[in-house]
């Protein structure tokens, strides 16, 4: 027999009640249908949900997007970017565009992409202009780029890679001294990829409850099921909620592609510093479609706030699960989609962009518990 | 943006395929599962234009209804949103 989402939301309700229990998710996908399907409302006061680093637009360093922006007003060249970065905000003296749109709407050639398909077309279609591809985004979105390299790419494409691994962030918070959660929630897609085994550290060395998880209600609460029964029985281990795509081992063709393409390196995260091993760079086989090398880098330690948030923006402690986002002052202030100071509210995958859609408009008062 | 969405495989070339969903037809990059057997009719969950891994006609068709369940929801909160 197939359960439903309501047939797991009773088995939830029917577990013993136990202390607080907070579980992370690593997703916007995740926390899109958390929120849009009104899970947290559903579910027993005692399970938090928190939205964790799930957000790869809202970790670009600022300095990235800003290289992208000058790149764009370049007369030559045309930039191509997935839809949401193009309203992410760097730090600039007033006046100056803040947004690859406002770059656009200044006169730079800025296209939205869905695919790194379209990048390739693009480029095909004005072999006499520079294409850069500004592309940030996980494992999941990091393979087509890869993909994309190693099918033969056009002289005139070049890409600014901003590509991420999803893993390392959870390691960090794990091995501070206040992770903040009790049990992960992992991200189906990534491990469609990556296999589901990458999230064995956090059972294996941190003995904490961890599920991987699809993007249906049904399959988050399956997972969120699972955490609880395995912190209830005090007997942690890897449960696969996604089976349908999360096979063991993940995709190996897409592994072997990743690594053919490019490597790993240390990498920063907006507003939250150096992770080791965490982004991805171009193997050098591709140095001549690396913007990184092809074209000089305008960032100059001169620049005031480079690297960060937007002042006054609590965006980096959203993404890291220490806060939810309304209880960053700016939430629905200063702060909405129509008008957003940081990332987190820009991207569909942002914490605050996403509450903000799913009609959450109070501020909360008071601190987050630790 | 890890969002997939379920495909059919209409007609396969080379590592190309044109694929459908719900009546919706796209090109797809089968790039990604170049090692997998793939033929006209499968089903394949689609990430930024590219197959990402195989499915059953099954497991498709029960996530585009709770994806559609989803949407639902989705605008109907956008609504609320505008009005308020």
């Amino acid at each position: 027999m197939t359960l439903t989402a309501q047939d797991w939301l009773d088995k939830i309700r029917a577990l013993p009640p136990t202390r607080r229990v907070r579980i992370m998710n690593v997703c916007g996908g995740h926390e899109r249908s958390i929120t849009m399907a009104g899970l947290r409302t559903a579910l027993p006061a005692n399970i938090e949900l928190i939205p964790g680093p799930g957000c790869p637009v809202c970790v670009c360093p600022e300095e990235d997007v800003y290289q992208a922006m000058q790149l764009a007003l370049r007369a030559n060249v045309v930039l191509v970017a997935f839809g949401d970065m193009l309203r992410v905000p760097v730090n600039v003296a007033k006046g100056e565009p803040r947004s690859l749109e406002q770059a656009k709407a200044a006169g730079a050639d800025v296209r939205p992409i869905a695919s790194p398909r379209e990048a390739v077309l693009i480029a095909r279609q004005h072999p006499q202009r520079q294409v850069v591809f500004f592309a940030a985004g996980f494992e999941t979105t990091t393979a087509p780029v890869a993909a994309m390299l190693l099918e033969g790419v056009p002289e005139n494409l070049f890409v600014l890679l901003s590509g991420r691994l999803t893993w390392p962030a959870v390691a960090m918070l794990l091995d501070s001294d206040t992770p903040g959660f009790d049990a992960l929630v992992a991200p189906g897609h990534v491990a469609t990829i990556m296999g589901p085994e990458e999230w064995a550290f956090v059972v294996e060395k941190h003995h904490m409850p961890a599920a991987v998880a699809g993007f249906t209600p049904l399959s988050l609460l399956a997972a969120t099921y699972s955490v609880l029964r395995q912190l209830l029985e005090g007997e942690c281990f890897l449960d696969n909620c996604y089976p349908e795509v999360v096979r063991p081992g993940g995709n190996r063709t897409a592994q072997a592609q990743l690594m053919q393409a490019l490597h790993i390196v240390d990498a920063n995260w907006r507003g939250i510093g150096i992770i080791p091993a965490s982004g991805y760079a171009l193997n050098a086989q591709f140095a001549a479609h690396d913007a990184r090398i092809r074209f000089a880098d305008f960032d100059t330690a001169a620049r005031k706030h480079a690297g960060q948030m937007p002042p006054g923006c609590d965006c980096a402690r959203v993404v890291l699960g220490r806060i939810y986002p309304n209880q960053c002052k700016l939430y629905g202030a200063a702060c909405t989609p129509r008008t957003p100071i940081g990332p987190c509210m820009v991207s569909d995958e942002g914490a605050c962009r996403i509450w903000w859609a799913g009609g959450i408009r109070e501020r909360a008062t008071g601190t987050v518990p630790p | 943006m890890c969002l997939g969405i379920p495909m059919q495989i209409v007609a396969i070339d080379g590592y190309n395929a044109r694929c459908t969903a719900k009546g919706v037809m796209r090109d797809v990059s089968l790039f990604l599962l170049q090692d997998e057997p793939l033929a006209v009719n499968d089903y394949v969950i689609v990430h930024v234009g590219y197959a990402i891994q195989k499915m059953t006609e099954q497991e498709a068709h029960s996530t585009w209804e709770l994806l559609d369940e989803m949407l639902a929801l989705e605008a109907g909160e956008a609504d609320a949103a505008e009005s308020s």
